[in-house]
C-alpha cells in the first residue's frame, strides 16, 4: 500500500534591527529513497532571494538560500508532496545471532563504520556512568535494539522547553527529560556504547495516528544490523520507523541535521519560529 | 685551519666537545664548506657587527615582518630575531634531504587518500585505528570526497634536526597550514641587503622561485573543467600571526589576498568580490584552520570562513589547499608510524630517519617511560608551537612526579622521546657581543601537486637562542638563519 502525504514546513525569523543580508543552508528536502518519492517541491520566501540546491558533508541535498536584501522579518515556506509505501517490517534478511556478533566485534566491520561509532560532544556518554544498557548476548541485534528502544523510551519523560540543541547526555540523564532529538541521542550514544554503527535522523513524522512529537521536525535513529541494513527506531514513540516517518537526512548527532543553519548580518536579538504540518491526501 | 683567535668577533666563542658544532670539525678546525665564509666575518670587527646587526633589525621593522605569540597578555609585534651568519648546506647532503623530504609528502598524501577511503593500513593493523578514532582532525566529512588531482598535502612543512651522530632525523611533518617560508625569502634578502659580498664566494641556490613554484602547484590542482584558474590566498586577517606571510605569498604569486568576507557562494561557486563584479575562484590556498573554513559544516560562530564553501569543494567546483582533514596524518602518534607508512605504500625504506619514540597509549611503552623520564622529552601529541614539552634532564625531582602524574592521568595524549641532541651552529649573541654555539634545527617546504613536485633549496634554519635551550620555535623567542644549499 502507498501513502500520500504533503508536508507544510514553514519558518519566521524576525530580527531587532535591519539585516542586511544573510545566507541560510536548509536540510527540510526529504530524501529519494526506494520506498519515498518526492512528487512535488516547492519554496517560497518573503523577500527576494537566490535559490539553489547543494549538498552537505554527508551528501545530502540542502537548500541553499541568500539574500542580498534589508529586511527585519524573513520568512520561508516549503511544501513537499510525497508517496511513501509501506513496507514489511517483518520480511527483513536476518542472519543467526552468532554471525551478528561476529562481524559486529570484526576490525574490519569497526573501521568501516568508524563515522558512526565513536562518540560525538552530543552523544558522549558521561564517562562516570556506567553504560546504561548493555546487550544480551544471546539475543538477536535487532531484538536487543528493539529492547534499547524501549528503554529509552521508558526511561524519558517527554517534555517541551526543558532541553535545546546543545543539551548534553549528562543533563538530559540527570533530568530524564527531553524531546525527540534528546530520546535519539541517548539511543545513539547506547548503540554505539554496545558497538553498533548508529546514527541520527532528522525527518517528519505523521502525527495523525497519535504519535508523540511536535510541530517541528522530527527525529530517530538508524542502526547498522550485519547483514540485514540500516534500521530505523524512533526512540520516542518506541516503534520501528514505518510509513509515518518521512527520512531528509542523517549524520552523526543534531548538528549534522539541524533543519537551519544561517549566517545573518545584522545585530541585536532576532526571535525564530517554526511550524510542520504533515497532512495524508487520498 | 686552526681557529685563530686574532679573529676579533670569534675570539669568546667557546666549543663545547659533546655538541655537533656545524662549523667545526672535532679537532676544532673550521670545515671545508665554511672556510671562505669564517675568512670574511673573521675579519670584521665587533663594532662592524652590532652595526651590520642593528640595520638588519631596523629593515625587518620596517618592512613590517614581524609576528606575535598567542598567549602573552598584552599582544606586541615582535621581529623575528635574525641571525647574520649563515648556515651552509652541502650539495650532497641537500640531496638526501630533497629526496626524503619528497618521500615523506608522497607518504603522506597517499596515507590520507587511503584513511578518507579504503582505510587499508588500519584495516592490515599497520596503524591502530585508535589513533585516528579519537583525533579531532579526522574528519568524517572528508570521507569518499576526492580532492582535485588526489592531493591533500599540497604544502608541507618538514622539521629536522641534526643528532649527535651526524645524521639528519625528522623531528615532525606540519601539513596543516606550515608556515615560515616568508622568512626563508626575507632572510636572503636582509643578508644580501648587509653582506652582499659574501655570496660573491659561494654558489648557492636562490629561494626566490618559491611562489612561482607554489602558484603552479595551485593552479595544477584546479577543478575540472577549468581552463585558466584563479587562485586566491585566504588569511584570517591582519591579526593573525603569520598575516606578513599571507600577504607576501598573495604578492609575489601576483593573486588576490582575500578574507573570509570578501568571497561567498553562490550557485555551487565561490566568487571574490571585486570592483569590476564577481569573479569565480578555483583554487584557494587558505592559511585557516580546517574547523574555521564553513560555519554551515564546521564551528557555527566561525566568521573566518565561507558560508557553504564546502558544499562547494564536495562537488568538485572549488579547491582548498590544504585539503582538510590533513591534520589527521600529522599528529605526533602518527608520527611514530612513518616508517611503516612510508613502507606500506611506496615500498621503499625511510630515507630520513625518525626518532625512535615511545607510545604511553601502550602498557609496555608506558612502563618504560614513567621509569625513564630523566632520559627523554615528554610530548603531549596534540599541541603545536613547543607547549607543554618537558625536557626530563632538565626536571626537579618534584616535575617528575607532576609529569608522571600527567601521563598517568592521560596516557593516549603523550609520546616519549629519547633526547635529542640539536647539532649546534655559531650564533651571534647580542649580550655577550660574540658569538656563541646555539642549538638550530631545519624547516624544509615540499610542494606536491598533480604529476609535479618541488622542495624549497633551502629552508627555515630556527636558533633557539638562550643557551642551551633546545626549542627552536618563534613563539618560544627563537630567532632565525639564512641557510644556503650549495650549488654541485
Amino acid at each position: 500500500m502507498s501513502l500520500r502525504y504533503q508536508i507544510e514546513y514553514s519558518t519566521t525569523n524576525i530580527y531587532e534591527n535591519e539585516a542586511e543580508g544573510a545566507k541560510w543552508q536548509f536540510l527540510l528536502v526529504p530524501q529519494h529513497l526506494p520506498e519515498q518519492q518526492l512528487l512535488k517541491n516547492t519554496t517560497v520566501t518573503s523577500v527576494p532571494c537566490v535559490i539553489y540546491t547543494g549538498i552537505n558533508a554527508f551528501g545530502f541535498e540542502t537548500l541553499m538560500v541568500s539574500s542580498r536584501h534589508s529586511f527585519t522579518e524573513f520568512s520561508l515556506r516549503c511544501t513537499f508532496d510525497i508517496l511513501k509505501e509501506e513496507l514489511n517490517p517483518f520480511d527483513l534478511p536476518m542472519k543467526d545471532t552468532d554471525s551478528q556478533y561476529q562481524i559486529i566485534n570484526s576490525h574490519e566491520f569497526k573501521v568501516d563504520h568508524l563515522s558512526y561509532i565513536r562518540s560525538t560532544s552530543l552523544t558522549h556518554y558521561p564517562s562516570h556512568q556506567e553504560l546504561g544498557f548493555k546487550f544480551d548476548r544471546a539475543a538477536n541485534i535487532l531484538d536487543n535494539l528493539i529492547a534499547l528502544n524501549k528503554h529509552v523510551h521508558d526511561l524519558l519523560e517527554f517534555q517541551t522547553m526543558v532541553t535545546d540543541v546543545n543539551t548534553t547526555l549528562d543533563m538530559i540523564l540527570h533530568q530524564k527529560k527531553g524531546v525527540c532529538q534528546d530520546f535519539t541521542h541517548l539511543f545513539c550514544a547506547l548503540a554505539r556504547g554496545n558497538a553498533i554503527p548508529c546514527r541520527y535522523v532528522s525527518g517528519y513524522l505523521h502525527q495523525g495516528v497519535g504519535f508523540t512529537g511536535e510541530l517541528q521536525m522530527h527525529a530517530w535513529a538508524e542502526a547498522l544490523i550485519p547483514g540485514t541494513g540500516w534500521i530505523g527506531f524512533d526512540p520516542t514513540n518506541n516503534i520501528l520507523t514505518n510509513h509515518h516517518h518521512v527520512k531528509v537526512c542523517h549524520g552523526r548527532d543534531y548538528r549534522d541535521c539541524a533543519p537551519i543553519k544561517g549566517v545573518v548580518y545584522t545585530s541585536g536579538t532576532n526571535s525564530t519560529s517554526y511550524n510542520v504540518q504533515v497532512i495524508t491526501q487520498q | 685551519m686552526k681557529l685563530n683567535t686574532s679573529h676579533p668577533i670569534f675570539s669568546a666563542y667557546k666549543k663545547n666537545p659533546k655538541l655537533f658544532d656545524e662549523i667545526f670539525n672535532k679537532n676544532g678546525e673550521v670545515k671545508q664548506i665554511y672556510t671562505k665564509l669564517f675568512e670574511l666575518y673573521g675579519g670584521l670587527s665587533v663594532e662592524d657587527f652590532v652595526n651590520l646587526n642593528d640595520k638588519a633589525k631596523a629593515s625587518f621593522f620596517n618592512q613590517g615582518i614581524t609576528f606575535q605569540v598567542y598567549s602573552e597578555a598584552k599582544q606586541k609585534e615582535k621581529i623575528f630575531p635574525f641571525d647574520l651568519f649563515p648556515r651552509i648546506i652541502a650539495p650532497d647532503e641537500w640531496q638526501t634531504i630533497e629526496k626524503g623530504a619528497i618521500q615523506r609528502s608522497k607518504a603522506l598524501n597517499l596515507f590520507l587518500w587511503d584513511i578518507y577511503h579504503d582505510k587499508k593500513i588500519l584495516k592490515q593493523g599497520i596503524v591502530p585505528v585508535s589513533l585516528l578514532s579519537s583525533s579531532v582532525n579526522y574528519l568524517d566529512q572528508m570521507m569518499d570526497l576526492d580532492p582535485p588531482g588526489g592531493i591533500y598535502n599540497h604544502v608541507s612543512g618538514t622539521d629536522l634536526i641534526k643528532h649527535s651522530d651526524g645524521k639528519y632525523y625528522v623531528l615532525e611533518d606540519n601539513i596543516r597550514c606550515p608556515s615560515g617560508v616568508s622568512y626563508v625569502i626575507s632572510n636572503r634578502t636582509a643578508l644580501k641587503r648587509a653582506l652582499f659580498g659574501v655570496f660573491n664566494h659561494y654558489r648557492t641556490h636562490s629561494v626566490t622561485d618559491y611562489a612561482e613554484n607554489l602558484l603552479d602547484i595551485l593552479e595544477s590542482v584546479k577543478p575540472h573543467g577549468v581552463d585558466q584558474p584563479t587562485c586566491v590566498v585566504l588569511t584570517p586577517g591582519m591579526y593573525n600571526s603569520a598575516y606578513y606571510e599571507h600577504s607576501y605569498l598573495a604578492k609575489s604569486m601576483g593573486v588576490e589576498l582575500v578574507e573570509g568576507r570578501d568571497l561567498y557562494v553562490e550557485n555551487n561557486f565561490v566568487y571574490m568580490k571585486t570592483i569590476k563584479g564577481p569573479e569565480r575562484v578555483d583554487v584557494i590556498y587558505r592559511r585557516i584552520d580546517d574547523h574555521f573554513l564553513d560555519p554551515f559544516e564546521f564551528m557555527p560562530d566561525s566568521s573566518l570562513g565561507v558560508p557553504g564553501l564546502f558544499s562547494v569543494y564536495r562537488q568538485g567546483n572549488v579547491c582548498i589547499v590544504n585539503a582538510p582533514g590533513t591534520g589527521a596524518a600529522d599528529d605526533k602518534a602518527i608520527y611514530t608510524f612513518m616508517p611503516e607508512i612510508i613502507k606500506y605504500y611506496l615500498g621503499e625504506e625511510p630515507i630520513l630517519n625518525n626518532v625512535q619514540t615511545y607510545h604511553c597509549s601502550k602498557p609496555d611503552q608506558l612502563q618504560y617511560v614513567l621509569e625513564n623520564i630523566p632520559d627523554l622529552v615528554v610530548k603531549p601529541v596534540d599541541e603545536a608551537g613547543g607547549y607543554g614539552i618537558s625536557i626530563g634532564n632538565r626536571l626537579t625531582k618534584q616535575q617528575i612526579q607532576e609529569v608522571k602524574d600527567q601521563i598517568k592521568a592521560n596516557p593516549r595524549k603523550y609520546i616519549a622521546q629519547p633526547i635529542m641532541s640539536l647539532s649546534v651552529h655559531a650564533t651571534y649573541i647580542e649580550d655577550s657581543h660574540s658569538f656563541e654555539q646555539r642549538h638550530i634545527d631545519l624547516r624544509t617546504f615540499t610542494l606536491l601537486g598533480k604529476d609535479k613536485e618541488f622542495v624549497l633549496k633551502g629552508g627555515l634554519t630556527r636558533v633557539a637562542l638562550q643557551k642551551g635551550n633546545l626549542i627552536v620555535n618563534s613563539s618560544q623567542g627563537g630567532g632565525s638563519k639564512d641557510t644556503w644549499v650549495l650549488k654541485k
